[in-house]
């Protein structure tokens, strides 16, 4: 070892300074885990403590282990329904809109018509408008037109069709050739067919990434639904979880156990699906 | 449907047989029918949804809109305009969302390069620091909210505590009217950072790197090679997320109203301008100079948008 290191003394430093610097990287990147992380680890354990002892002690385990604070909150508080009611119209709006954002991103890639490009480019200008803008008009659009206010169905409706992701389907669908396109035609496929068997096949990379990108949008969704849903037992997660800040001024064990109801089932299929909401995410980043 | 139409003899019978003919031959194509199933309802939908509302909140932001009655509303001009400025929380909340986002573009963009760079260099682990650096991203907004109110609170929160057990002085947080709105974008970046992260590391390892290859073989250390390689060649990355963290923290609401409720921190040092809107609109009931003042804050975004399109836009790209 040490022959060859003398005999060749640069490429004995490199390794040593890749080895230092790799190193280092790795201690900052375990910092930041540790401060990303440690929060969430906190909470289980003081969703556990009684309220004194939380409120007392500075350890991070608890002396009395109990389970008297879900106990307390699953019966004062209608957890499921605002489970039920999240999961609806998440899945709903993702299922719905991932479905339309492909095939309008078909349609506006391998369609030709009159005022495609007019209408795409005016499509996505309402991305520009802040939410606020359309709010009220839509709000009352909603209730009076449609009589969904304090309706599940109010917040559903208006995801159905999102510019971002007919402009991320667009996007991908652009490299889809035109000749397979044909070639399934000439076989004498239908439209539909040519759809669902050739080309959606085909996109399910981009589409994965948009499905993510609704879900989570519409999962923490909290001002739309605000306006919409008024009635606790037709309300989403994020809206009850808020209610607790008045419903238990400052009884922190029942924030985190309330908090624990709502985070543990996503950390569970994130903990399995982490890889899809990464390349999701970092898609989106590239193609926009 | 471009392609395998034959142009020249559709043109050429078209010519010699009308109108009526392409419009029959269309009308025969499995295409036109599945194109016209799939558009129909979409422009259905973003005329009810999208486009008429936005029609709507113009007009509305220039009548005094009467609940009962919309269709006779007197209007009122620029009225609601030049009352929602005279709106005693208006430059407050302009002041405050503007904090917000300079706040927001301080914390956010450096810690997110910072991360990104490390995590496209380091060679065991990427994936995994990844996945757990994302994890306060997809955890409920409101979940974070109430877990950095328990740790955040000035007498039994766990930050203190932990100030005081190293001997430091222990801080207000979020309950003093100075420290409430710095504070409240720091739990707003520990939310959102990893969102960042990921579309920046991506970017980074989109780099070829042959150009870091060469870089070495001419002598340069990292510093040199990210400010000369890596900042250049990410200009549409970085443009991509200054415009959305300007957009995204001009539009705060959900983070301070879960922490502070309606009326915003002490002493409404955290009341930002949607909450404003949001007080005009669903509070007060005043939906004209709601929308007025919304329609100012479009304007602003609009106006913030096009000026870091033309300040950071590269005018190439790999």
């Amino acid at each position: 070892m040490a022959v060859i290191s003398e005999a060749r003394p640069a490429r004995r430093r490199l390794p040593r300074r890749i080895l230092i610097s790799q190193s280092l990287i790795q201690i900052f990147l375990l910092g930041m885990v540790v401060v990303a992380i440690f929060p969430f680890i906190w909470m289980i354990f003081a969703s556990l403590k009684p309220f004194k002892e939380l409120v007392e002690s500075r350890a991070l385990l608890p002396e009395t282990w109990t389970l008297r604070n879900y106990e307390e909150i699953l019966g004062r508080v209608n957890f499921v329904a605002a489970f039920r009611n999240s999961i609806v119209s998440a899945v709903s709006v993702t299922v719905v809109s991932v479905f339309t954002s492909s095939v309008m991103g078909y349609i506006f890639s391998k369609y030709r018509f009159v005022g495609k490009e007019v209408l795409f480019t005016i499509i996505l200008s309402t991305m520009m408008v802040p939410f606020a803008v359309i709010m009220v008009p839509l709000y009352i659009t909603i209730a009076n037109s449609f009589g969904l206010a304090d309706h599940l169905g109010g917040i559903i409706v208006t995801g159905f069709y999102t510019a971002f992701g007919i402009f991320l389907m667009r996007q991908f669908m652009e490299s889809i050739p035109f000749e397979l396109i044909d070639a399934a035609r000439i076989d004498g496929a239908s439209e539909w067919r040519i759809f669902f068997t050739l080309v959606l096949p085909m996109s399910l990379s981009p589409m994965s990434a948009l499905a993510v990108f609704v879900y989570l949008f519409n999962w923490d969704s909290f001002l739309w639904p605000l306006i919409v849903l008024n009635s606790q037992d037709n309300q989403t997660l994020p809206l009850v979880l808020a209610g607790l800040r008045n419903l238990w001024w400052t009884r922190y064990e029942m924030w985190a156990a309330g908090s624990m109801l709502t985070v543990v089932p996503v950390m569970v299929i994130y903990s399995f699906a982490s890889r899809y909401f990464i390349r999701g995410i970092a898609m989106t980043g590239l193609k926009a | 449907m471009t392609s395998i139409v034959d142009g020249s003899r559709a043109a050429g019978r078209a010519e010699t047989t009308g109108v009526w003919f392409v419009v029959k031959k269309t009308l025969r194509k499995p295409q036109f029918w599945f194109g016209f199933t799939m558009i129909v309802p979409l422009l259905i939908w973003y005329w009810i949804f999208s486009f008429w509302p936005i029609i709507q909140a113009f007009r509305m932001s220039t009548v005094a809109y009467k609940l009962l009655d919309p269709a006779n509303s007197p209007f009122v001009g620029i009225g609601n305009f030049l009352k929602i400025s005279q709106h005693p929380l208006f430059l407050v909340s302009v002041k405050n969302t503007i904090l917000w986002a300079v706040y927001s573009f301080i914390f956010h963009l450096p810690l997110a390069m910072l991360i990104a760079v490390f995590l496209s260099k380091v060679r065991r682990g990427r994936n995994v620091y990844q996945a757990l650096i994302f994890v306060p991203v997809v955890v409920s907004l409101v979940a974070v909210s109430l877990l950095f109110k328990m740790l955040m609170d000035p007498e039994v929160g766990q930050l203190n505590k932990l100030l005081s057990s190293v001997g430091l002085p222990e801080l207000q947080w979020l309950s003093s009217s100075s420290s409430a709105l710095p504070t409240a974008v720091i739990i707003a970046t520990w939310k959102g950072l990893g969102f960042y992260v990921v579309i920046l590391t991506a970017g980074m390892m989109n780099i070829p790197s042959e150009l870091y290859d060469a870089a070495l073989v001419d002598g340069t250390n990292p510093w040199q090679q990210f400010w000369r390689i890596t900042m250049p060649l990410m200009g549409h990355t970085i443009l991509l997320i200054t415009v959305l963290l300007a957009i995204g923290s001009l539009q705060e609401f959900t983070l301070p109203t879960v922490l502070f409720g309606s009326e915003g921190g002490p002493g409404n040092s955290t009341y930002l301008y949607n909450m404003l809107i949001y007080q005009e609109a669903f509070l007060d009931i005043r939906f004209g100079t709601a929308t007025a003042a919304s329609l100012l804050q479009f304007a602003f975004i609009l106006a913030i948008s096009v000026l870091q399109i033309k300040l950071i836009r590269p005018s190439w790209s790999y």
